[in-house]
């Protein structure tokens, strides 16, 4: 396998996993994100600046960049998740246009330039570069899959499925609403920055337009083509969204507008996506006893 | 003090086009419930079509009309095709194919367009007058001449007219509405009809008044209009036109004096979550 | 006054100038059926809400044994030991039949961190649902989605979820409504064995011969004020009642 595949397939393990991350406040607790992105960038600017400024290895800083995105996840949702659907949905757009800005314009952040220099991640002596890299990010990616699955299988997870379906009722049998959305919303952002960390040392330099309202959309795209509550869904999605711009790269012009295109098709006729209820890839391989998460 | 003045009044003048695009936001989402951002599309399609009949025709008085034909088409097709058949799905579903339709246009205005700013180069109907010493220019003059007679006639629709009485029928509970003779389908295409027109006309003043046409000229309305009606009470249309000026205001002071290392079009955003926090429904949002 | 389960003390609900629930008082004592009923508009539901936590009081005291609830969001009184039914269904409907009632046995759970993260379908849990769902009667339909159910099986699903709550008052938003004859019967039935287990029931019925045959007393709203209260027998002869039904057209339904 070249170079240039390594580094799509690395792209593609490193956004699955901010994409499972959106998975869960999306597709577990219901509740929309759309700014998901933002929480990708305060995790690979926390790396950097971690890692640069503060000498911290990457192993160290991680622990770090984990607590400290999920921290803001936890202080920006606590107000945002108390709002109806379409406040929040507004909320977590604005959310993305200004954590973009704060990183565009406080001078901490690099400004403008964005943040370089960034070292890269080393294991028990050896730079890992390549396919090692790639091994780091899907060995991430299964422990983001393995979390996801076993909150899926907590308490917590069944409170999450109860509020998406019906909020009133999932209160009136002991769920309180705000906590388990909030769980959910810090324990994707969490997943999230972990994404945003491994990014920052595979490209070593970042700026603010990395982390717009754009790629919040493209992330949504991911999980909703894969199938919006599955467990592979995200991943699934993000391999599409990843692998389409290469196969379409001869068309390069058309790109753009095929994505688009394929995002509405997708879901104007299967907007449980591939993966979700009664889409046609399972009707396809029909299976008995329901979804991964009831 | 005269300089004061004169950007207050341009403040004013970019909160009329604000309003004239993000009223289209408040109608559609007052009766469909669905954040409407291929809005954005079809106000970018305004300022193409209108500029194309222009090139052709060499008259606004034809270019105009045409544009908001145009967009009121391309309005009601994105409701047809798009939005009707989604709306038994979470909220979110219509959302995500709303935003893939506005980012299909983009690529489509693009290849069809051209990437380049196109210039919009109309002779406006109005001269400059000056008052006091304070200059107004022709393009803001008809800024408010243009917005004040389309939001009086829509005003005058929504509040006089048969059908404005459906449109609010409609929002506040499609089915009793039906049952009242209200066809609920009508009535929701017309609200696409008068919103996309307002729109096409918004698109029409912006080409004009900085002379640019661009694929790309509905990305920042697209969201920061979103932020508007929230800001304005999601719905209401007298909040959206509030919201509107006071942002167009707000931006203008706001580059104008202040010194702040944060970028104009984040301001709705942080004036929508300041408002949200003191007044959760919204400036003049009911319930 | 120690077998008063619930007591609401001049307990008002105003939303802008319209008065939902104006100055109502009443009791529930423990082991009791109570019925509310009143004319459409009469407050009940808004009732329900105030009791279990939707709503908070404009005005007066909730007491559920002899504490204040007035003000506590309804995940806090389903810890008290409050269940409802909801008068228009609301099943978890992508989950099946016993995970909904599953939810409901996780009552306990939801209020720790470390706790809700312990797994949720153990065999211990599952039996647990299961016995519940026998009790209703739908344990065959254990696995079906619980969207997919007709009217009567999933109003008792709302019962079972309910009642896995382990409450001391069950609150029934009009539970029987909507059903066929047969049905009824079943379910009252099971009311009265819910009943004889301990559990306190207030119920809200349209359905006059379902309410005056299963409550043991009866209140009765009417736009939001308490009009009588007492036996059924009393009330049924009440002329202010009588007069609340049928003098606005609403004839009292006596299927």
């Amino acid at each position: 396998m070249n170079d240039y595949s390594i580094t799509i397939l690395t792209f593609i393990a490193i956004q699955a996993i901010v994409a499972c991350g959106l998975n869960v406040i999306v597709g577990y607790a219901g509740q929309i994100s759309l700014g998901h992105a933002a929480f990708f960038g305060i995790g690979a600017y926390s790396s950097a600046l971690l890692t640069t400024k503060a000498g911290l290895t990457f192993w160290a800083a991680l622990p770090l960049v984990i607590l400290i995105t999920g921290s803001i996840g936890l202080v920006l949702g606590m107000p945002s998740l108390r709002l109806r659907e379409d406040f929040l949905a507004v909320t977590t757009i604005g959310i993305n246009f200004i954590v973009e800005s704060v990183f565009l314009y406080v001078p901490f952040f690099g400004g403008a330039l964005g943040l370089g220099g960034i070292p890269s991640i080393t294991l028990l002596g050896t730079r890992l570069r390549g396919p090692k890299f790639l091994y780091l990010c899907l060995v991430l990616l299964g422990l983001v899959l393995l979390i996801s699955r076993r909150f899926t299988k907590s308490w917590a997870g069944l409170a999450c499925f109860a509020l998406r379906e019906e909020e009133t009722a999932a209160s009136s049998m002991g769920v309180s609403p705000i906590r388990f959305k909030l769980l959910a919303f810090v324990l994707g952002t969490a997943m999230a920055g972990m994404g945003g960390a491994l990014y920052a040392h595979l490209m070593r330099f970042i700026s603010a337009t990395d982390f717009g309202f754009p790629l919040s959309i493209t992330l949504m795209s991911m999980v909703v083509l894969g199938g919006i509550g599955t467990l592979w869904g995200p991943v699934i999605g993000a391999l599409i969204l990843g692998v389409l711009p290469e196969v379409f790269r001869p068309l390069i012009d058309y790109r753009m507008l095929l994505n688009a295109a394929i995002l509405l098709l997708m879901i104007r006729f299967q907007p449980a996506g591939l993966l979700g209820e009664g889409s046609l890839l399972r009707r396809l391989f029909r299976r008995k006893g329901g979804t991964s998460n009831g | 003090m005269q300089l004061f003045i004169e950007q207050l009044l341009n403040g004013v003048a970019m909160g009329a086009i604000y309003s004239l695009i993000t009223l289209g936001l408040a109608l559609v989402y007052g009766i469909l419930r669905i954040l409407h951002v291929a809005h954005a599309a079809v106000y970018t399609a305004g300022a193409y079509v209108g500029l194309y009949v222009f090139t052709l025709s060499g008259s606004l008085l034809l270019a105009v009309p045409a544009a908001m034909g145009a967009c009121a088409a391309l309005g009601v097709a994105v409701e047809r095709f798009v939005y009707t058949p989604l709306l038994r799905f979470p909220p979110f579903v219509p959302l995500i194919g709303s935003i893939a339709v506005f980012l299909a246009m983009e690529e489509v205005f693009r290849l069809v367009g051209g990437p380049y700013i196109l210039s919009f180069p109309a002779e406006l109907p109005f001269s400059g007058i000056t008052i006091r010493g304070v200059v107004v220019s022709p393009a803001i003059l008809s800024i408010y001449a243009v917005s004040a007679a389309v939001l009086l006639l829509l005003w005058f629709i929504v509040t006089k007219t048969g059908l404005g009485l459906a449109m609010r029928a409609t929002s506040q509970d499609r089915d009793i509405a039906g049952t009242m003779g209200i066809n609920a389908s009508f009535t929701i295409s017309m609200t696409f009809v008068l919103g996309s027109a307002v729109a096409a006309v918004a698109g029409i003043l912006v080409g004009i008044y900085y002379n640019q046409v661009y694929p790309t000229m509905g990305a920042v309305p697209a969201y920061k209009c979103l932020a508007l009606i929230v800001v304005g009470g999601l719905g209401s249309l007298p909040g959206a036109v509030l919201a509107s000026l006071l942002l167009g205001v707000g931006e203008t002071l706001l580059i104008g004096y202040a010194n702040i290392p944060l970028p104009r079009d984040s301001l709705a955003f942080i004036a929508m979550i300041a408002v949200l926090l003191w007044r959760p429904q919204g400036l003049l949002g009911g319930k | 006054m120690d077998d008063v389960l619930l007591r609401l003390d001049s307990v008002s609900k105003h939303f802008g100038g319209l008065k939902a629930v104006d100055d109502v008082s009443f009791e529930l004592a423990k082991g009791e059926i109570l019925g509310l009923i009143g004319p459409n508009g009469a407050g009940k539901t808004t009732c329900f809400n105030l009791i279990s936590g939707v709503y908070t009081p404009t005005s007066g005291a909730i007491y559920l044994e002899g504490k204040t609830t007035g003000g506590l969001p309804p995940y806090r009184m389903a810890a008290l030991g409050v269940g409802r039914t909801f008068q228009v269904v609301k099943p978890f409907s992508t989950l099946s039949v016993v995970r909904n009632v599953m939810v409901a046995l996780g009552l306990k759970r939801y209020g720790g961190v470390l706790s809700s993260f312990a797994p949720w379908e153990t065999k211990k849990s599952r039996k647990e649902a299961m016995t519940l769902l026998e009790e209703v009667g739908i344990a065959h339909l254990a696995d079906t989605p619980s969207g997919q159910l007709p009217l009567g099986n999933q109003r008792r699903l709302e019962l079972a979820r309910a009642l896995a709550l382990r409450p001391g008052l069950l609150l029934l938003d009009e539970t029987f409504s909507g059903l066929r004859h047969e049905e009824i019967s079943l379910l009252s039935k099971l009311v009265l064995e819910v009943r004889n287990k301990g559990i306190s029931v207030l119920l809200i019925e349209h359905n006059m011969k379902v309410a005056m045959g299963l409550s043991d007393r009866l209140v009765v709203l009417d736009h939001g004020r308490l009009l009588a209260e007492g036996k059924p027998e009393d009330i049924r002869s009440d002329p202010a009642v009588i007069e609340a039904y049928l003098g606005k057209g609403a004839s009292a339904n006596a299927s």
